[in-house]
């Protein structure tokens, strides 16, 4: 039997043992010391180099050179974790695919050994594999350029501002509040002496402004940002942009307690361009809630959450 | 001794499996006791609960908290131990771990959600207990209180069918569930084609109205379990019942082969879609592409070119003759919650649209949705509405107007259908061929909600076909592509034009902004699709490339000749 033809079958017959028999082993969640994807692919590449210099299959260069590219290609689209993106992995396939050339090309014995088999099917040497190639390619360049003439439509990608500057003052229910210098007024004790307290049981000032908070966020607010406050309320599919998760850490965490007095009280259609204003469900509050139930709902959902409100370095202030 | 030890140990393993196996050969199910409340877990539960649950289930777990008088799926009021979800008997107390299950997973289509990865499974543990503590009509450790587990009986899947979308059930099965369907009645209450439109005036044990599922909306069944297409769910809830609704059980009229038979077919209707694991509800379809008709459109709802599946097409393959037909694109609704008179408990979750388009016809928008019931009140039509920017040409970018009729610089067209049945009435029982609709259009132009006025310009937009089928409301708008009215949407090819969609629920007094709103999608005018030019350009450049093969067997051809005449020499290393 042509040893080139038996390397090839096992490199192919190899490579589907181990890509559906042993991938799945070590890809376990979580990932290993041993059983992981990297060590599979070192494994994998042992059994080529073992089986190829083992039984003396001694492949031509062509050949080799297309096992390398190959064993690139798997890598970059299979085993490297995370899963790159396309337009990276075109640039580290070209990279390999330099590299490989260069491999073949280092002296003028081994690239014309390599371009030995690409001659002989050019020139009719090899019959069968002449007339395959030389069918197919047109074949292949007639479908893709089909395939580049078919008109198809992704929808549009729109890039928002989620937390877009805001104005320096703002005018709720009549009275003008420069967002600088406000701050929550039931936020009267440090939030942390409350993590154990329980809304409704407890009759202290501030859990009492924190259950009246969370009254008003579950008559009104849960629709879209959720009973778990996570951004994922019965409606919060319907709409898009998707409701802010006040639990991620990049939302109510960074931002002060005027930023959200603002966004709260006016809303979607309080947003400037940036933000999409048009398709934002966020209702301008002063519309619903007075002046106290907002401050209030603010109170609360930091403290259902956890995090801590942003504040202003008032050192800061002075040096400028 | 030690040998005695051992086979005495073994007999300790041993005796209890022969006893299971035993048990399992003679009875299927046996009465056991009601789960005791694990005192121990109490104070934990408790902690849990008054963080997390209280706001919809009220201090003492009557279901009055603040949110419950604004949700239509009220929260449950633990009072009278009566739980929906379980293996249990019908009026039976829940299992621990049916109640585990569901704070795991929550109830689709309600508010509850799922709890697990928010809190720990201690946690759900504990707050299970504390809940059963909460009720007081019952007793969990009265001897009276007796759990039959209804459900082991089911067994595994009958047909070995596999998640997420089951497509291996045999069509037999589901054909035979349909008639198992038909024997039992179910249609009474779930409707003709299971859409819930059956009775209009079912009432749950607390006295609040309540509608039967509809099954062609897998997503929002509360035992779903988070895996939406699987039939055992519903064999499960037709072994058990739902307690404190008027769904009985059906174990004595129906046997665990027949019971599996009729969860494939309820749950072939649901339309495989992908469902997104958060939300629980099928990921919209962002942009509707109208297809370019070659030849006429038929203006008629039910005419082969409109028939196409809800299923999404890289899911469910197209039969042949359906292959390019429009895809039925999902729009998610909710309530509008915004302004003025706001909508808490919507009906309609989901529209589905699919369009066509030719120079000649203009468009052709088929927008369908689920609605129970119809009214029948002049005062609150049912009515379907689609919005275009007013102003297409004035939008710069990915600017809008916004989304609920606009705002006061970018105004909005509304394409608005107000239905009224013909000889209906919301108890009918189901009828076949469905009910033909009297529609009224109307042309509407909004710069915000409170300024939505009809135009004063020439009618343009005209609804071609209308029926109410099963439960099901389906209208066809047609409009030119462009008008003459300043203030109408002029629709070019080839471009994405936003498009919102609004629903009102006349059979629930919806009017004016009291209604149910899409965000903005994308539509846009598929270009007709040119296969002869295609065709020759894919021939011409498969011919060059033969062409370029040809001279290159000529050029290596060349320099071989060369090198054997000795023209060229080739480098001198052995070959």
């Amino acid at each position: 039997m042509n040893k080139s033809f038996l390397s090839c079958i096992l490199a192919v017959a190899g490579w589907a043992v181990f890509h559906y028999g042993l991938l799945p082993i070590f890809t376990p969640n979580p990932l290993g010391w041993v059983l992981n994807p990297y060590v599979y692919f070192l494994i994998f590449c042992a059994y080529l180099i073992i089986v190829n210099v083992g039984m003396r299959l001694n492949p031509p260069m062509a050949l080799k050179a297309f096992y390398v590219w190959m064993l690139g290609y798997y890598f970059y689209d299979a085993i490297l974790l995370p899963h790159i993106p396309w337009t990276l992995f075109i640039t580290y396939m070209m990279l390999w695919s330099i590299g490989v050339f260069l491999y073949i090309s280092q002296d003028p014995t081994t690239f014309r050994e390599f371009r030995s088999p690409i001659v002989k099917t050019i020139v009719g040497e090899y019959k069968i594999a002449r007339i395959v190639v030389f069918t197919a390619l047109p074949v292949l360049v007639g479908f893709a350029t089909w395939n580049t003439l078919y008109p198809k439509f992704a929808e549009p990608v729109e890039l928002r501002t989620v937390h877009p500057a805001p104005p320096s003052t703002t005018k709720v229910h009549g009275k003008t509040y420069k967002l600088e210098e406000i701050g929550n007024p039931f936020r009267t004790d440090e939030q942390d002496n409350y993590k154990d307290s329980f809304p409704f049981l407890d009759k202290t000032e501030y859990m009492k402004n924190v259950t009246e908070g969370g009254t008003v966020f579950f008559e009104n607010c849960h629709f879209c940002h959720g009973d778990q406050l996570n951004g994922l309320g019965m409606f919060s599919h319907a709409f898009n942009p998707t409701p802010a998760n006040f639990v991620d850490p990049g939302t109510i965490a960074m931002l002060q307690e005027s930023f959200l007095f603002w966004r709260v009280s006016k809303g979607g259609p309080g947003l400037p361009n940036e933000s999409t204003p048009w398709s934002s469900a966020m209702p301008p509050w002063e519309e619903h809630l007075t002046t106290d139930e907002i401050w209030k709902v603010i109170l609360f959902e930091f403290w259902y959450t956890g995090h801590h409100p942003r504040t202003f370095d008032t050192e800061g202030s002075v040096s400028e | 001794m030690n040998i005695k030890v051992k086979a005495r140990s073994k007999l300790k393993i041993l005796l209890p499996l022969l006893f299971s196996v035993l048990l399992a050969g003679t009875a299927s199910a046996e009465d056991v006791p009601a789960d005791l409340i694990q005192q121990d877990k109490l104070e934990a539960g408790k902690k849990v609960y008054f963080k997390r649950c209280v706001w919809c289930h009220g201090v003492e777990g009557v279901g009055d908290g603040p949110s419950h008088d604004r949700l239509f799926t009220k929260p449950r009021n633990f009072i009278q131990g009566t739980f929906k979800i379980r293996w249990t008997d019908s009026g039976e107390l829940p299992r621990d771990q049916d109640l585990i299950n569901t704070v795991t997973n929550g109830l689709p289509g309600s508010a509850m959600p799922s709890w697990s990865g928010v809190i720990s499974k201690d946690e759900i543990e504990a707050v299970v207990q504390f809940v059963k503590s909460l009720v007081q009509d019952r007793e969990f450790d009265d001897e009276d209180e007796t759990m039959l587990d209804t459900v082991t009986e089911l067994g595994p899947n009958p047909w070995g069918s596999t998640g997420p979308y089951h497509l291996e059930i045999p069509q037999e099965a589901i054909d035979e569930g349909k008639k198992i369907m038909v024997a039992n009645k179910c249609f009474e209450c779930h409707g003709g084609e299971g859409r819930g439109d059956g009775n209009p005036t079912m009432k749950d044990d607390w006295g609040f109205p309540i509608l039967a599922a509809n099954w062609q909306h897998c997503w929002n069944f509360r035992g779903s379990r988070r895996n939406h297409y699987d039939p055992f769910n519903v064999a499960r809830t037709v072994s058990t019942g739902l307690n404190g609704t008027p769904m009985p059980n059906f174990r004595d009229k129906i046997s665990v082969e027949d019971r599996w038979k009729l969860a494939a077919f309820v749950n072939s209707l649901c339309p495989r879609k992908k469902i997104d694991k958060l939300t629980n509800k099928p990921i919209p379809d962002f942009l509707i592409a109208a297809k370019y008709t070659k030849g006429e459109i038929v203006p008629k709802i039910s005419d082969p070119m409109w028939v196409s599946p809800d299923d999404g097409p890289k899911i469910v393959e197209r039969a042949e003759d359906k292959a390019d037909h429009p895809r039925r694109n999902y729009i998610a609704l909710a309530g509008q919650i915004t302004f003025g008179e706001r909508n808490f408990k919507p009906k309609a979750d989901n529209l589905w649209v699919s369009a066509r388009w030719n120079k000649d016809q203009g468009i052709y928008y088929l927008v369908e949705y689920d609605n129970r019931f119809l009214s029948t009140d002049p005062e609150y039509p049912e009515a379907v509405a689609i919005q275009w920017p007013a102003k297409l040409q004035d939008l710069f970018g990915a600017e809008k107007p916004y989304f609920i009729h606009g705002d006061s610089k970018k105004p909005v067209d509304l394409w608005k259908a107000s239905l009224m049945p013909k000889d209906y009435s919301a108890t009918n029982a189901p009828k076949e061929e469905g009910y033909q609709l009297d529609v009224t259009v109307e042309e509407l132009n909004g710069n915000g909600y409170q300024t939505l006025a009809a135009k004063d310009s020439e009618p343009t937009v005209k609804v071609v076909d209308a029926i109410f089928h099963q439960g099901r409301v389906k209208v066809m708008f047609q409009r030119a592509l462009t008008t003459d009215g300043d203030m109408d949407v002029q629709i070019p090819a080839e471009t994405f034009i936003p498009v919102a969609f609004m629903q009102w629920s006349g059979f629930d007094k919806e009017i004016d902004e009291h209604m149910a709103v899409s965000t903005w999608y994308y539509t846009i005018l598929e270009p007709q699709v040119d296969t002869g030019h295609m065709l020759t350009m894919s021939f011409i450049m498969g011919g060059i490339f033969v062409g370029l093969q040809g001279w290159l067997v000529w050029m290596t051809n060349r320099t071989r000749k060369m090198y054997a005449d000795g023209k060229v020499i080739q480098d001198e290393r052995p070959f």
